[in-house]
């Protein structure tokens, strides 16, 4: 990939005054809204740790106060290049809301920044009693639809696809409950500076637990779909 | 995004479809998953000890048409083959003969671990020891 050096690290220093530009959002010595850099993540832009734990409130709270103060709505008489950052940034901050305030998508968003989250082309490992089981869940599946279409015993029918929805359910519950004790896990790493291996763990069973999460999803995505249909 | 004629073509008329007695000694069976997407895969095969040839082989997939499409090509693929020349099958094969855009690339290196894990299955089996695990080219 080809990137000039211009966009990679945009400059520290504020694009107005020139002065060297400290603050998140705004320019401590011209006051000027600033660009976003590549060092800017979500958890920095509410400057907020790197850690899983977030009070709801003070991240609503949080939200508000920075949409106020980064609203297109202020900016119409600034400058072009105002505007543009201003809508830029607005956008930016709608999409770290969302991430964050979702504990799931949180999960995900932090073991990507870390790098520890692969994606697409990149290989996942799951593993093999994960996948015997989503193999015969996903077989089960497929016989209750094949019932359903052979005409079989609707209401039997229904009962065993309410039966593996609510199956399913709890294993999310189950796999949610397990994901939220290693989010603590991670925050502890983090208070207590854990060294990279410890906190590399940590990320790794966060990473098998979204794997798991992802495949009872589906199927129960899956079994709602045809119930829907039933 | 539309599927290419060949992955259509296989996902409609899928070969191989079905499983083999996973204890038989001669069938190996991989079991495979793709966990951001949620996918599956079963591939088995049936191998002449003597001849090390695939005599048969068989798939279930629960994923995506490419997905369907790569494990189906893969049978029909490994079929006739002797173990050594199904263990060269790359995903990139795959991805050139079905026309697999980048998103679904990571179905065809599914279908080349599926194979991979079968033949170490049965290898397994046979006491043959199992070849560094070599991992999919991209």
């Amino acid at each position: 990939m080809t990137a000039s050096t211009t966009t990679t690290n945009p400059p520290l220093i504020c694009w107005n005054c020139h002065e060297r530009a400290r603050g998140t959002h705004f320019c401590p010595s011209c006051g000027k809204l600033q660009q976003i850099t590549g060092s800017t993540d979500y958890f920095s832009l509410f400057e907020m740790p790197r850690k899983l734990w977030i009070e709801m409130n003070a991240l609503e709270q949080k939200f508000l106060q920075l949409s106020w103060k980064l609203h297109p709505d202020n900016f119409v008489n600034a400058t072009d290049t105002e505007r543009e950052l201003s809508l830029k940034r607005s956008s930016e901050l709608n999409d770290a809301y969302r991430v964050l305030r979702d504990p799931v998508a949180r999960v995900e968003y932090l073991l990507g920044l870390e790098n520890m989250r692969k994606e697409g082309e990149h290989k996942q490992q799951a593993p093999p009693e994960l996948l015997e089981e989503v193999f015969e869940l996903n077989e089960s599946l497929d016989e209750l639809r094949e019932a359903k279409s052979s005409g079989g015993d609707l209401g039997a029918l229904k009962a065993r696809l309410e039966s593996a929805e609510k199956n399913f359910g709890e294993k999310l519950g189950e796999v949610d409950a397990q994901l939220q004790a290693t989010a603590r896990d991670w925050d502890a790493a983090v208070d207590a500076t854990s060294d990279e291996a410890a906190r590399k763990k940590v990320m790794g069973r966060l990473n098998e637990l979204l794997n798991r999460r992802s495949y009872i999803r589906n199927l129960a995505v899956n079994v709602a779909k045809e119930l829907g249909e039933a | 995004m539309a599927y290419s004629e060949k992955v259509v073509e296989h996902y409609n008329n899928p070969r191989n479809v079905g499983s083999l007695p996973k204890e038989d000694p001669n069938v190996g069976t991989g079991l495979v998953g793709a966990p951001e997407c949620g996918d599956v895969m079963k591939l088995q095969m049936k191998i002449n000890p003597d001849t090390q040839i695939i005599e048969e082989a068989k798939f279930k997939t629960f994923g995506c048409g490419s997905a369907i499409a790569s494990s189906s090509l893969a049978t029909e693929w490994v079929k006739g083959k002797t173990v050594q020349e199904a263990l060269s099958i790359k995903n990139t094969d795959i991805v050139r003969e079905l026309s697999l855009p980048p998103v679904k690339i990571h179905c065809s290196v599914l279908a080349e671990d599926a194979i991979k894990a079968a033949i170490g299955d049965w290898k397994k089996k046979h006491g043959i020891e199992a070849p560094v695990a070599e991992k999919a080219a991209h």
